[in-house]
């Protein structure tokens, strides 16, 4: 099949899921992953601590776990997709980093975007696919944050490489 | 809708944009990382043109009094989580998005930066437990509360209720915006595309 043997062009690929996610929006609400995140911490938490989770008043009043919260469902979706996509186009392949400064730079890129998450209550998708199109004044403060962030990361990125 | 359908729903919708990700090797990280570092933008224009179609789509309903925005109370933990998120992201070289799609392809390295985000959020939620900053849901009013450092909420339905005019409208001009973003890129590509066909002419010229 063509579609599994081409890349696709992002454009069309980006305005497709921009259609499916207004349906979304009307059904209910925007695409997000942070969320379901948060979840999935907690579910993993909970398996971890048992009853003691509820000791930790953010896991007691901000985001008591369960599993039927449909925020989950996407980042799983979004896991399987992609794996069907790899498979079926023969892009399936296990791939490893292969220097310690990369799962160096991963392990703190993952922490900061897990705290960052936190923090600010919602992730980079809601900050593009949601804030921002449903004009909310956090989507303003957001894209400014995710940009000086990204310049910052850039400029350590760029010292990290060259050195 | 029963909370199982919902689930239902959140997972076709994940599936096909895991699909149309992986197929299309979009990555949030690299449209701004590429923007600012190679000044190469083709993920940029896709994320630019999501959010057109969003804009119009969104505040459309919006004046319509459809769609489910979200609600909640944005300050400077808003700019400054991003900004941590920001850093985050172009050091795994993955977004949120990226390592569930990249993960999907076998990556490794994506599933490390995965499981370090789910740390983060554990930290994070030590930290909040200690000093219980920003404000949890619960507390939240939609009003500025300085002390805390939030400014409460305001989007295009709360713009459409105070000034009576229709969210579609506010959602036009972010569109034009938007669109003005779009078209200077492209002029930029045009113009980086013949630079580097003149390169080449005078290389061969050179040869010659």
């Amino acid at each position: 099949m063509e579609f599994f043997r081409k890349t696709l062009d992002p454009v069309f690929a980006l305005a497709a899921i921009a259609i499916l996610d207004i349906f979304l929006f009307l059904l209910l609400g925007a695409w997000t992953v942070g969320g379901g995140e948060t979840m999935m911490t907690g579910l993993m938490a909970q398996a971890v601590l048992g009853d003691d989770l509820q000791r930790i008043p953010f896991w007691s009043i901000v985001f008591p776990p369960h599993a039927d919260y449909w925020k989950i469902y996407i980042s799983l979706g979004m896991f399987f997709g992609a794996f069907v996509g790899a498979v079926l186009s023969k892009e399936f392949y296990w791939r490893l980093p292969r220097r310690a400064s990369e799962w160096l730079m991963i392990t703190i890129g993952g922490l900061l975007m897990g705290i960052g998450i936190r923090m600010a209550y919602i992730c980079n998708v809601s900050t593009f696919f949601g804030l921002i199109p449903e004009m909310n004044m956090g989507g303003y403060l957001a894209i400014s944050g995710i940009l000086a962030g990204a310049w910052v990361g850039s400029l350590i990125y760029k010292k990290i490489l060259e050195g | 809708m029963t909370p199982v359908v919902e689930c239902l729903v959140a997972f076709l919708f994940g599936s096909v944009v895991g699909l149309l990700m992986q197929r299309s090797r979009f990555c949030n990280t690299a449209a701004l990382r590429d923007a600012i570092m190679f000044k190469t933008y083709r993920n940029t224009k896709a994320m630019l043109m999501a959010m057109m179609i969003l804009t119009v789509g969104f505040t459309g309903f919006m004046s319509l009094g459809a769609g489910n925005p979200m609600r909640f109370d944005v300050g400077l933990n808003t700019f400054a989580g991003l900004f941590l998120f920001g850093i985050g992201m172009v050091l795994a070289g993955a977004c949120t998005v990226s390592t569930w799609v990249k993960t999907g392809e076998g990556n490794l390295g994506a599933l490390w930066a995965l499981l370090f985000t789910f740390v983060g959020m554990f930290l994070f939620s030590l930290i909040w437990s200690w000093n219980w900053w920003p404000p949890a849901p619960q507390t939240m009013t939609g009003e500025p509360n300085l002390r805390a450092l939030q400014l409460g909420f305001a989007n295009a339905d709360t713009l459409q209720e105070k000034l009576g005019v229709p969210a579609i409208v506010f959602g036009l001009v972010q569109f034009a915006v938007l669109a003005a973003i779009y078209r200077a890129i492209l002029r930029r590509e045009r113009a980086q595309h013949a630079k580097h066909e003149q390169h080449q002419k005078e290389a061969a010229g050179q040869e010659a």
